[in-house]
């Protein structure tokens, strides 16, 4: 009887240890982060993914490396294929997350902004922006901010007595000077969408002010409006001087940043994620320097928006622990560590007090974007409008149609979706 | 006359019953195929029918992805389809690089195959070194081909700077007028292989009596390759050119990592477009109709060729 006794009593035992375990052992797949590949980024993200095990037990984080974004179906597909992930970290903007919105891929998130305190870990202005843009309902959690500048060579422009000048007059008779020695003004690889955004995005707001790029993504100012074509014409302009080579409409981000990072090009449009790359192309950002595109309608300011979020798929499987996940990455300490690591490349979304840049760069970026930053069409246009707009951006880099056509098929796909 | 008609009767009787077992026999030999056969027809159905069914289920409603309820919306994607002048755009070009595969592809293929048999101790050699690249994905081709092109330090311009040829430097991949064969280049270099080895196959079929006799009537080299190679790989040939066509038609992989259709849609194909309406801009309704549309020119261009092959045939 007593042996019997033990036994069943032994049974429970191991039952129970084997239930509690079963339950506790859990795993977080997450899709991101970009360039996990990168030593630098890979000792961040591994230090995060530890310190988060260490603060639940029992559970695992599995990074996904991401093969794409939203923009080219990468993380659709994956969500899609129902083996993927139970937390996102990707591009996004308006734009691309409308896109999974849309598909009902992603989970809605508002009530876990009041119930978690998320509403207060972000800028009241970029909260406000989040409600305003899908009804109230909201789909993403900022995880960082886009800056759009224009870099240079501190040493070429030493080197030639050169200097970012204040006006876009001015910078045409820089971009003239540069030519003259030999060296391509401006490089860019419309090949990679976003990168084609980036310089069409600084100039169209040199060219019209950031209200009025706010309202021509918004709709409520057409693209062909003369207030708004400026900008595509100045770009056109560019290649018609030689001051963007037409045959760089074949190149990607990387076929420009090289051309960039050997100094065969004098500028390049990019935003604090660049230090990543240029750590990857092993060049000295102790001589990058940065400043929003210079405009005649008063100081420049840099382009951007929300550049990264979180999002839960709606058929994560592990919903609640992609919640305590976000919690973390919000968290002071975390936000903090990023913040300060060599491998930060982004602008947070919120302020943080006492917080060293790791590089002179980003020092440089967090001061243009201190006073707001404007807006990027390619994160904030509709998601079948932005397949169009970065179209017309090879259409005027090749040369093959103007900035008015540009504009006048922007604002036609623009009809379509009002 | 009795006996007649007792056979005739005999036979009248006999007749049904042979049919008849004929017909059971046939029942029986059903009831127990059907079993074996269903797996596959399970498989066939599920993996091929199914999705055939839903893309065309897709053309007629205005689903913007799998986890979305879709309407009912008649014809109306057939109509946007038809007002899209990127379709029509990237129905010239898929038909531009459908005729591109087929020449340069297959053209390599059979010169190359013409070559390559002519050789005695090197042929093996050869033979492999042309089938490799076929061994090579598609998009690592892509890839490889986007730096020989790159217009600033890819190979191709920078050799032909150092050749002193440097007026004949191009932008490969951004010219409008260039793109689409340039990249139809690097497909068709992924591709020439097989056919190369099929027209092997072809020429080591034919006849060399042929040839002796031939070269008896004083027929020089051009003649027996008119009069006897061609004529003896004509079987072969109707096969590459399908085989070449159908490739043609599937033609995505290079042009989506070369250029994603650019720039400004100027190697846009209509696999290209499809794969950027369903997965960028979540138009599935509209990708559907590209679908039904490639799909009916597969079949239509398949079948027209064949029925030209029969007449020709005959």
């Amino acid at each position: 009887m007593l042996r019997r006794t033990l036994l069943a009593s032994a049974a429970a035992v191991l039952a129970t240890a084997g239930l509690a375990s079963g339950a506790q052992a859990q795993t977080l797949v997450m899709w991101g982060p970009e360039q996990i590949t990168e030593p630098l980024i890979a000792e961040l993200w591994n230090g995060l993914k530890a310190d988060f095990e260490a603060a639940n037990p029992g559970v695992t984080v599995e990074f996904m490396p991401p093969t794409g974004t939203i923009s080219n179906g990468a993380v659709q597909s994956a969500i899609q294929s129902n083996a993927g992930p139970d937390v996102i970290l990707t591009n996004s903007g308006i734009a691309r997350v409308t896109t999974v919105v849309d598909a009902k891929l992603v989970a809605p998130l508002t009530a876990a902004y009041a119930e978690r305190g998320w509403d207060k870990q972000i800028y009241p202005w970029l909260y406000a922006e989040l409600q305003r843009q899908r009804g109230g309902e909201i789909y993403e959690v900022p995880d960082g901010l886009d800056a759009l500048g224009v870099w240079y060579h501190k040493d070429m422009f030493a080197a030639n007595g050169w200097t970012m000048p204040a006006t876009y007059a001015e910078f045409l008779d820089l971009l003239g000077k540069i030519k003259d020695k030999g060296i391509m003004p401006i490089a860019i690889g419309p090949r990679t969408a976003g990168s084609a955004g980036h310089l069409f995005g600084n100039m169209l707001q040199s060219a019209s002010g950031s209200e009025a790029v706010g309202k021509a993504v918004s709709g409520e100012l057409s693209w062909t409006d003369p207030s708004m074509v400026g900008g595509a014409v100045r770009l056109r302009e560019l290649v018609d001087k030689g001051y963007i080579d037409k045959e760089m409409a074949a190149l990607d981000l990387d076929g420009a940043a090289r051309l960039w990072f050997n100094k065969r090009a004098a500028l390049f449009v990019a935003g604090p994620w660049f230090t990543a790359n240029a750590r990857k192309a092993e060049y000295d950002l102790a001589n990058a320097g940065y400043a929003p595109m210079p405009s005649d309608l008063g100081p420049g300011k840099p382009t951007g928006g929300v550049g990264w979020s979180w999002l839960v798929p709606a058929n994560s499987k592990q919903p609640e622990l992609a919640m305590k996940w976000i919690d973390f990455i919000l968290s002071d300490a975390v936000m903090k560590k990023r913040a300060e690591n060599a491998a930060s490349t982004m602008i947070y979304p919120r302020a943080l007090d006492g917080v060293n840049p790791p590089t002179a760069i980003l020092g440089d970026i967090f001061a243009a974007a201190a006073a707001g930053v404007g807006y990027n069409p390619s994160v904030y246009l509709p998601a079948s409008v932005v397949d169009t707009y970065f179209q017309v951006i090879q259409g005027i880099i090749s040369a093959q149609i103007s900035g008015e056509d540009a504009m006048a098929q922007i604002e036609a796909k623009m009809a379509e979706v009002k | 006359m009795a006996t007649r008609l007792t056979t005739a009767a005999r036979r009248g009787i006999a007749r049904p019953k042979v049919a008849h077992r004929a017909r059971r026999a046939g029942r029986e030999a059903l009831t127990s195929a059907i079993p074996l056969l269903l797996p596959a027809l399970a498989i066939y159905a599920l993996f091929s029918l199914l999705p055939i069914f839903l893309t065309f289920w897709l053309s007629f409603t205005d689903s913007r992805g799998l986890n979305t309820s879709a309407s009912f919306v008649g014809l109306s994607n057939y109509g946007r389809a038809a007002a899209d002048p990127i379709v029509w755009q990237s129905l010239v070009h898929t038909f531009q690089w459908l005729l591109g595969h087929l020449l340069m592809a297959g053209g390599l293929g059979l010169i190359l195959a013409l070559a390559v048999s002519r050789l005695r101790l090197t042929r093996v050699v050869f033979r492999t070194a042309f089938f490799l690249p076929h061994l090579v994905s598609l998009a690592v081709v892509g890839v490889i081909w986007a730096n020989i092109y790159d217009p600033f330090y890819g190979l191709l311009n920078t050799a032909l700077d150092r050749l002193g040829l440097g007026a004949l430097s191009q932008g490969w991949l951004s010219d409008p007028l260039l793109v689409l064969f340039s990249v139809n280049v690097a497909s068709s270099w992924q591709g020439f292989g097989l056919y190369m080895l099929l027209f092997i196959a072809g020429l080591q079929n034919i006849d060399h009596s042929l040839y002796e006799a031939a070269e008896i009537d004083g027929a020089n080299g051009w003649q027996q390759l008119w009069y006897v190679t061609l004529p003896g790989l004509a079987e072969v040939m109707t096969f590459v050119v399908s085989l070449a066509m159908i490739n043609g038609l599937k033609g995505f992989a290079t042009v989506f990592v070369m250029t994603n259709g650019g720039p400004f849609y100027q190697s846009e194909l209509i696999t290209t477009y499809i794969y950027r309406l369903a997965f960028s801009m979540q138009d599935h309704g509209l990708a559907a109709v590209l679908c039904v549309l490639l799909s009916t020119l597969a079949i239509g261009i398949t079948v027209v060729f064949n029925h030209w092959r029969g007449r020709l045939a005959r």
